[in-house]
């Protein structure tokens, strides 16, 4: 009896809490004016980076629950070459041509992992996803005063970058590297056959809710955290930093990292530090920020092992580095 | 069959970012979030929102001796592949914690009125060393825009937040280059700001007409002042800071954040060593803040 009860205290007081919410909210207390101002800016910010990503993240989830659901083990087989090497680029190009975002793609690409796509190719489609996509280029080609070369080094450098680190990933990690085990799927997926679509549509929708809330929270966080920074941190205080040519390299690939803009908004940002840092540090922010950023890595984290997710991260920032330097002297 | 209360939780998250996204679309604030071009997609999201709302509903009740419909073979929850929480389990610190991080927004979103961004953000986000950035960078390209076809003399209709073709860019830039008095539209404030920044020397001696709100920043004259404006690609989050740098005797007296309307003769001044466009203020009064205070890019449809 008691241990009743305890199990369902957390229950009573998510749901009194959720009461207490919902009356505050119904009793219209106008906090506007009683709040400091930036805290305004900052929630104004925050909310609006959620609204920006939900219809991403809503359709990622979607999409996770079509593949846990409809795709089996035997399709990826058949689809995933079998050399390592074929399967990286196979990933990276599938990636570039698949319009996603990097809200949007980390609940992918755990599913496809999770059916068997080995991580490799897993995080190669991660990284070439919200980069290369046609809005992309577009919005990059448009930020740059109409101007080619920008947006061509972003799609071939950030190509070159993707398939550099997915050969690291395959050298240094074996398994799916999901935080908890998982097991054979196949008696699952046999039996899953046999159901009616209807009965299959709807474990697909209740899939992608859970999906959801497995990343909401990660979500929610970091467009906290990005918001914060945007409304907190003085960007005169970076550019200062950011003087020589490498530490303003590294200056503006942490900006990206914190701002955590989507790939297909970060293009004009980019654009309006052209003039204050060097072409290149502008590329390596338009490189970075879509692959791998604070939002993008505490979702991470709800799938992942830590050790697996700053190990990608260390990657990426390493080979946007070097890459940066290698071809300064032709930008 | 028992009550889920965890489900029930989840069920009125949903529901409720519906409705909080719906609020926003219907009071008109959700241009104050996100460039009026994706109000669309954001309408899609609420709509998917609820479609899972009534799917998460079916769970609330559910019969005592629980199993998954997808969950036949297995034991264990998590011996499965799905290693993900179908929150059926129970409640722990750790997932009250992540449902109040989830309710979180749905708190602020409904009980704090959205802000229009102010100068503060302005400053955070590099203020004149953006907008002096702008025309040095733009001096260095100026060969490029000599290509500007001369020929299509109709007039652009706004189309407000579409994409339009390059034949009515290049004819929007053909107008501003003959007008005198030149009027900043919101509609074709950027385009207009981008070719002025470029190539001061041409619209010098031109009269102009702008509003926006004031600006200010360590380093200015008492008379100096900043007419800015944001340009919001997609969300407010990549607000970025434009604006004109303006001069007038009364300057001194304009608190930051103050709308005003003005107008005055397009001058060229260096600032921190960068040429820049500056206009000497002829007539201006305040304003109140108009409600639609941001400026989205126009789209040049590519192909």
């Amino acid at each position: 009896m008691n241990r009743i009860v305890r199990t369902n205290l957390f229950d009573i007081t998510g749901l009194i809490l959720l009461a207490a919410a919902f009356l505050l909210l119904s009793l219209k207390l106008d906090v506007g004016d009683v709040l400091p101002s930036s805290f305004l800016n900052l929630n104004t910010i925050f909310l609006s980076i959620l609204i920006e990503a939900f219809p991403f993240v809503l359709i990622g989830v979607l999409i996770a629950g079509v593949i846990q659901i409809f795709v089996t083990e035997e399709h990826i087989q058949r689809w995933i070459p079998q050399s390592r090497t074929k399967a990286i680029i196979m990933s990276c190009v599938v990636g570039a041509l698949f319009p996603a975002c990097e809200c949007g793609i980390v609940p992918i690409v755990r599913r496809l992992v999770s059916k068997g796509v080995p991580l490799y190719a897993a995080i190669g489609f991660m990284l070439t996803g919200p980069l290369i996509n046609p809005i992309v280029i577009a919005s990059t080609y448009m930020a740059f005063g109409n101007n080619t070369a920008i947006a061509g080094w972003r799609m071939g450098l950030g190509f070159a970058v993707a398939l550099i680190v997915a050969f690291l990933v395959s050298f240094f990690f074996r398994g799916h590297q999901f935080k908890e085990a998982l097991t054979n799927t196949e008696t699952l997926t046999a039996s899953r056959k046999k159901e009616p679509f209807t009965k299959r549509f709807f474990s697909m929708l209740t899939h992608s809710i859970d999906e959801f809330f497995d990343m909401a929270k990660f979500l929610i966080f970091g467009a906290f955290l990005a918001a914060a920074v945007q409304t907190y941190m003085p960007a005169k205080s970076l550019l200062e930093a950011g003087d020589g040519p490498f530490s303003s390299i590294a200056v503006m690939m942490g900006l990206a990292y914190v701002l955590s803009l989507c790939s297909e908004a970060d293009a004009f940002i980019g654009s309006s530090f052209n003039s204050i840092f060097p072409t290149p540090s502008v590329l390596a922010f338009l490189i970075f920020g879509p692959m791998i950023d604070l939002k993008n890595t505490l979702m991470m984290l709800s799938v992942f092992r830590a050790k697996f997710v700053f190990s990608v991260l260390f990657f990426v920032a390493t080979t946007v580095f070097l890459s940066i330097v290698l071809v300064q002297s032709f930008l | 069959m028992v009550f889920q209360a965890q489900q029930a939780v989840r069920a009125a998250i949903l529901l409720f970012f519906t409705i909080l996204i719906f609020k926003f679309h219907y009071t008109g604030e959700i241009t104050k979030f996100i460039n009026p071009k994706y109000i669309g997609l954001s309408q899609i999201a609420s709509v998917l929102f609820l479609v899972l709302f009534f799917i998460q509903i079916t769970r609330i009740w559910e019969k005592k001796t629980h199993h998954h419909h997808h969950n036949h073979e297995c034991s264990h929850n998590h011996d499965c592949d799905h290693n993900h929480d179908h929150g059926n389990t129970p409640m722990t610190l750790k997932k009250v914690i992540s449902y109040v991080i989830i309710a979180f927004p749905l708190v602020t979103g409904f009980t704090i009125p959205a802000k229009v961004l102010d100068s503060s953000i302005a400053e955070k986000k590099g203020g004149m060393a953006v907008i002096t950035g702008k025309s040095e960078k733009s001096s260095t390209n100026e060969s490029t825009n000599e290509e500007v076809a001369q020929s299509s003399d109709t007039e652009v209709l706004p189309n407000p937040y579409g994409e339009i073709s390059q034949d009515e860019m290049n004819s929007l830039v053909q107008k501003l280059k003959q007008s005198d008095p030149i009027n900043m539209d919101d509609y074709v404030y950027y385009l207009n700001y981008e070719e002025i920044s470029k190539d001061v020397a041409t619209f010098k001696g031109r009269e102009i007409t702008l509003k926006g709100f004031v600006y200010k920043e360590d380093g200015f004259q008492q008379d100096q002042l900043v007419i800015s404006r944001f340009l919001i690609t997609h969300c407010v989050a990549d607000a970025s800071i434009i604006g004109f740098l303006t001069q007038f005797e009364e300057a001194a007296t304009l608190e930051k954040d103050t709308w005003v309307e003005a107008t005055g003769v397009l001058d060229v001044t260096t600032y921190n060593g960068t040429e820049m466009p500056f206009i000497k203020i002829t007539d201006w009064k305040t304003i109140e803040e108009p409600s639609e205070p941001y400026l989205f890019p126009l789209n040049v449809r590519i192909l």
